[in-house]
């Protein structure tokens, strides 16, 4: 369901759900109950795996349990609440429209809200070879690994300069890759865009989805704080 | 050390944003003009480089080690315009994939990192790069890039009313220095091992050494860094001196200005009247700097002439 809605208006519900969240003052268990399920029915419709996505969003917990806990020493439960809540809930959101949603596309709707054209090609390369560039990274890691690199019996600042030998090369690889990228992109007659198989069309299903989202994430804001 | 949602309050986080933006904008259009097209996919893949290089650990003793943050290391290879935009491009998917940072909190995490940072990363290079503390200011970039973030993100947590006793400030304030120190190294580290492979890769920098100019700039970044820490939670100096010596009470003002107490008193809200009456200060003072310097400079022509 949610996988075929336009990704202009998924970014856009995104957005009002976000905003609805970080606007809400205070953030209580209630406030907080009426976000989830908005963000849990996303889930369920979505067909998405539910326990990876919340175990997904869970990466931020570490952080925000942190302050979360100075905050509770220091004697603002209901804050502390508040910065394991809304952090969560704001993932969680974020996750719903990232996994449903091929990176290209989200790009492509990204720049045609505005988002610079530069900034969008940047992320569109970045995308295409981090895990190029992080496997041959790897690589290199288990590479000197063999050559016996991970011994600690080896001397600090010798083992500090091979890193930093390690970096060079692996930027050395990326500068070579990138030129060869460009100029084989060039042969293809590449004019700085990035085209997509089939263009976006908005259909009234996708206006639905924006509607109903910021419709429900505002009004519930709303009612709460009434 | 990326802020996700839910942290920053509304004012913070709108304002960061309402900032970073633009300056995005304008930095896109920059090393657009700086580089010829074909120079996006080599931004994007020193973009992947960084995150790969966070792979590689750096032993830097008592059992821990650090890697690289990057700011420093990409503005002396690909020009601070281009670093911004990369490191732009790094948090955007950070936030988006890895949800390290949040998607509103993106321009706070924008200015303090790619802003900020990359700018103070680039600064000493820029005026000591072509002297003979070519290390020293390699070394200081790195340092500057990540304290100034760091500094950043925490006075932002501060103002948004996240709690933090004092002892937690100075101890995390400590850890911001270590870090700093790290990425300084691992900085002059790599770029010193890039030199020897091709000295190309480290842009010359676009200006003549000017030490003096350089080391008031990197106390300038650093005192402005500190004092958005520190002023988020003290009061002012020179008035706290005045409470503890009880002479505050009976001050009387001589003239009612119309910026009192920092205040734009003929406007509603309360923020938006501090707002205001901040902008208006630093106009005031940027106008005044433009017009003292203007005149110094007219005399220094004049005798020069004469």
């Amino acid at each position: 369901m949610l996988h075929r809605r336009d990704a202009r208006m998924k970014l856009l519900a995104l957005l009002a759900v976000l905003v609805a969240v970080a606007t809400t003052q205070p953030f209580g268990l209630v406030t907080a109950s009426g976000f989830a399920a908005l963000l849990g029915a996303g889930l369920l419709i979505s067909r998405l795996p539910v326990t990876g996505v919340l175990a997904r969003a869970a990466v931020v917990l570490p952080f925000t349990v942190t302050f979360a806990g100075i905050a509770w020493l220091a004697g603002e439960a209901g804050r502390a609440f508040a910065l394991i809540a809304k952090p969560y809930l704001s993932a969680l959101a974020v996750l719903l429209v990232v996994a449903t949603t091929p990176m290209p596309a989200l790009l492509a709707a990204a720049s045609s809200l505005g988002v610079p054209r530069m900034l969008v090609l940047v992320l569109q390369f970045l995308y295409r070879y981090l895990f190029v560039v992080a496997e041959q990274a790897q690589h290199m890691w288990v590479a000197a690994q063999c050559r016996g690199a991970a011994l600690r019996t080896s001397h600090r600042a010798g083992r500090f300069r091979a890193a930093s030998g390690t970096l060079a090369v692996l930027f050395a690889r990326s500068y070579e890759k990138a030129e060869g990228i460009e100029r084989s992109m060039l042969a293809r007659c590449f004019d700085g865009r990035i085209r997509l198989l089939a263009p976006p069309r908005l259909g009234w299903r996708d206006l639905a989805l924006l509607a109903f989202a910021a419709v429900a994430a505002w009004s519930w804001r709303w009612w709460v704080a009434s | 050390m990326h802020i996700p949602d839910g942290f920053l309050s509304t004012a913070v986080w709108a304002t960061a944003g309402a900032v970073s933006v633009p300056s995005v904008a304008y930095l896109a259009r920059k090393s657009h003009r700086a580089l010829d097209d074909g120079q996006t996919p080599l931004m994007g893949v020193m973009g992947a480089f960084v995150f790969a290089a966070q792979m590689i650990n750096f032993p830097v003793g008592i059992g821990t080690s650090g890697h690289l943050v990057g700011g420093a290391l990409l503005a002396v290879t690909l020009g601070p315009a281009a670093a911004s935009i990369v490191m732009t491009a790094i948090l955007t998917v950070q936030a988006l994939l890895f949800q390290d940072g949040g998607v509103l909190a993106l321009g706070a995490n924008v200015f303090n990192m790619a802003i900020a940072g990359v700018l103070a990363g680039y600064l000493p290079y820029r005026y000591w790069g072509g002297s003979s503390h070519r290390k020293a200011a390699i070394f200081s970039g790195g340092f500057l890039s990540v304290f100034v973030s760091a500094c950043l993100a925490m006075g932002q947590l501060l103002l948004s009313g996240v709690p933090m006793p004092r002892p937690v400030t100075y101890v995390s304030l400590g850890l911001f220095a270590v870090s700093a120190l790290i990425e300084g190294g691992i900085t002059v580290a790599v770029a010193g091992a890039l030199e020897r492979l091709n000295p190309s890769w480290v842009r010359a920098p676009e200006e003549k050494p000017r030490v003096g100019l350089g080391l008031i700039l990197v106390a300038a970044m650093l005192l402005v860094s500190l004092g958005a820490l520190f002023a988020s939670s003290l009061p002012d100096g020179l008035e706290r001196l005045a409470e503890n010596l009880g002479i505050a009470g009976r001050a009387r003002n001589l003239f009612e200005t119309p910026l009192a107490d920092y205040q734009a008193r003929f406007l509603a809200t309360d923020w938006v009247r501090k707002a205001v009456a901040g902008l208006v200060g630093l106009g005031v003072v940027y106008a005044a700097c433009m017009l003292i310097g203007r005149a110094v400079t007219r005399r220094a022509a004049v005798s020069r002439s004469g």
